[in-house]
């Protein structure tokens, strides 16, 4: 194997779900299929990092203007500033926006609390947070981590810290399956999940 | 109650077995052979076909006969009437189970899906040893009653890792602690409630079968020794008292982790009174008495299987254990090196089919 394919290879076994072979099967695919998908594929990686990053109010995937990430769910105007919706990852806030229910804007932890994993309060966002519901005069936040044992212990934690806010702290109905992930649930389970969401 | 059997077994590439095809009978399967021969092979395969586990080990590899790659087991399995066809493969880390060629939706929903009890040698320490596996049984008896106890019992474990995590790594005045306790709290108290409503069924179960299959003039006791005080509020303050000592000792003092299912012989502790004998017989008794809460549970038999029991049990008791199986007319697989031993239990006529097992080999007799 050439050197060039050897590298390419590598490179794309580092995908999550990515095998060598399945690394291999693209490479082979992208030679000899029409040249303009390689092309087109690699400007679009080559920009990817300049052009979006990670909303500096949510942590969404936004488009970066002069230098700044907002992601389009922050940049419209219909959605209620009041309403804010917490998830635990981008993927979880996706999940939710395809079910096409939630009509305030969101905010991204990145992690949950894992004690296993040596994540523990003072490595999640919290100082952030409660800027953004202070800014933006947020009156309910919704917690929609995942229904997992580290999920719930993040609830948990985040009621008892945005109480003294005086904020509504609620929590999605727990439609979704017990120690199952937010990504999976689909569009109207979601749904059913945030319209039947329960005071913390 | 409706009837559960398997009707045929394929194994291969299992321990010592040589690939085999056997039908087996609705009643009483003997399997006679002597020691090493690959008898409590063939019932672990059985038991992995049933619940894709092992009653003798962790380690599902050692399963794989040695010098191959793979191990499969599949059967046809009939209950209420109907037949399904079931199989669980194993490979180098790779464990598949499926039924009538599909996906179970997890293993522990497989594992419950053909009921099964294993009596085998090592079950005595069922009786002899920690709570840990009477913990185990409890749970299992949970389980057929109620799918979603898996969820309380791997969400219990795994706060009280965090919480001990917690307070051995961040300290008492870590601000999580409480979130960590307060999941304890629910988890443990759901946990807790499973575990009393199988013991207040389990018991009476495991006291009448002794009476059955127990020696003259002994009787047996048993109860739920719940871990922990009763009520929420009781049980956080517990772990807000202990915290200090808790982490000092590396594990929290109260909790459904420390349940036990206490069992008194003549109202002392069988672990320290009991000869070896009263052992085997209070284990199965237990296993008795599973037998009956899962055939309740579930409406059907539960299959058996008894490994070695001649060598376990006396004339008398192997007679009485007999006697009490052949009221509970499910499926038998039993092993013997004794085969004569079997003629005097009153096996159901008819429903008794022999077999011989000779250096992985199994033929019908
Ligand atoms: N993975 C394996 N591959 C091949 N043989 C095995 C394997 N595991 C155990 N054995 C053999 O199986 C035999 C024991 O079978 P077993 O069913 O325990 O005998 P018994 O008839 O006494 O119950 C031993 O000879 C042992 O070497
Ligand atoms: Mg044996
Ligand atoms: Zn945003």
């Amino acid at each position: 194997m050439s050197p060039k394919v050897r590298r390419l290879v590598k490179l794309l076994a580092r995908l999550p779900g990515v095998g060598e072979k399945t690394a291999q099967r693209y490479v082979l695919w992208l030679l000899t299929s029409e040249e303009s998908l390689s092309r087109e594929l690699g400007d679009e990686l080559s920009r990817l990092r300049d052009e979006l990053g990670p909303c500096e109010r949510c942590g969404n995937v936004g488009e970066i203007h002069e230098g700044r990430a907002l992601c389009d769910v922050c940049t419209d105007g219909k959605r209620d500033a009041k309403l804010l919706c917490v998830v635990a990852r981008v993927h979880d806030l996706m999940a939710i926006e395809r079910a096409g229910a939630m009509r305030g804007r969101y905010f991204v932890l990145g992690k949950l609390l894992s004690p296993l994993e040596g994540i523990g309060p003072e490595d999640l966002p919290l100082d952030r947070l409660v800027a953004r519901i202070r800014e933006d005069g947020v009156t309910e936040v919704i917690v929609a981590t995942p229904p997992s044992v580290d999920g719930e212990a993040t609830a948990l934690l985040l009621k008892r810290e945005l109480g003294p806010l005086g904020v509504a702290v609620s929590r999605i109905a727990s439609g979704v399956p017990h120690g199952g992930d937010l990504e999976f649930a689909d569009p109207i389970t979601m749904g059913r999940a945030l319209a039947g969401r329960q005071r913390l | 109650m409706h009837q559960l059997a398997i009707e045929s077994l394929t194994a291969r590439g299992f321990r010592n077995l040589e690939p085999l095809e056997i039908s087996l009978g609705p009643g009483f399967n003997v399997f006679a052979g002597d020691n090493g021969q690959g008898k409590t092979n063939l019932l672990e395969a059985v038991y992995l076909l049933a619940t894709s586990r092992s009653f003798r080990t962790g380690r599902l590899l050692e399963l794989v006969a040695h010098g191959q790659e793979a191990a499969a087991v599949r059967a046809a399995v009939v209950e209420e009437g109907i037949r399904r066809e079931q199989s669980v493969g194993l490979r180098r880390g790779l464990r598949a189970a499926r039924i009538d060629g599909k996906r179970p939706a997890s293993l522990a929903a497989y594992a419950v899906n053909t009921p099964v009890v294993a009596f085998h040698p090592g079950s005595v320490t069922l009786s002899t040893g920690s709570g840990a596996e009477r913990r185990r049984v409890l749970d299992r008896i949970a389980l057929y009653r109620e799918p979603g106890v898996l969820g309380a019992v791997e969400a219990y474990a795994k706060a009280l890792r965090s919480r001990q995590r917690v307070l051995e790594q961040r300290g008492e005045h870590s601000r999580d602690l409480d979130d960590w306790e307060d999941l304890l709290v629910r988890h443990g108290q759901a946990l807790r409630a499973h575990r009393e409503a199988a013991a207040a069924e389990l018991g009476p179960a495991v006291e009448a079968a002794f009476l059955a299959i127990g020696p003259e003039g002994s009787e047996l006791a048993v109860r739920y020794a719940p871990g922990g005080p009763a009520g929420e509020e009781a049980f956080r303050a517990a772990l807000v008292r202990d915290r200090a000592r808790d982490q000092a000792r590396r594990s929290a003092s109260v909790g459904p982790h420390r349940d036990d299912l206490v069992l008194e012989l003549n109202a002392r502790p069988v672990r320290g009174v009991a000869s070896q004998g009263q052992h085997r017989a209070v284990v199965l008794a237990l296993h008795l008495a599973e037998i009956d809460v899962v055939a309740r549970a579930r409406s059907v038999r539960p299959i058996l299987l008894l490994d070695d029991v001649s060598s376990e049990l006396d004339r008398g008791r192997t007679d009485a254990l007999l006697r009490a199986l052949s009221n509970r007319s499910g499926q038998v697989l039993l092993t013997t090196t004794r085969p004569e031993l079997m003629e005097i239990g009153r096996l159901r006529e008819g429903s008794r089919r022999d077999f011989r097992v000779i250096a992985g080999q199994i033929a019908v007799a």
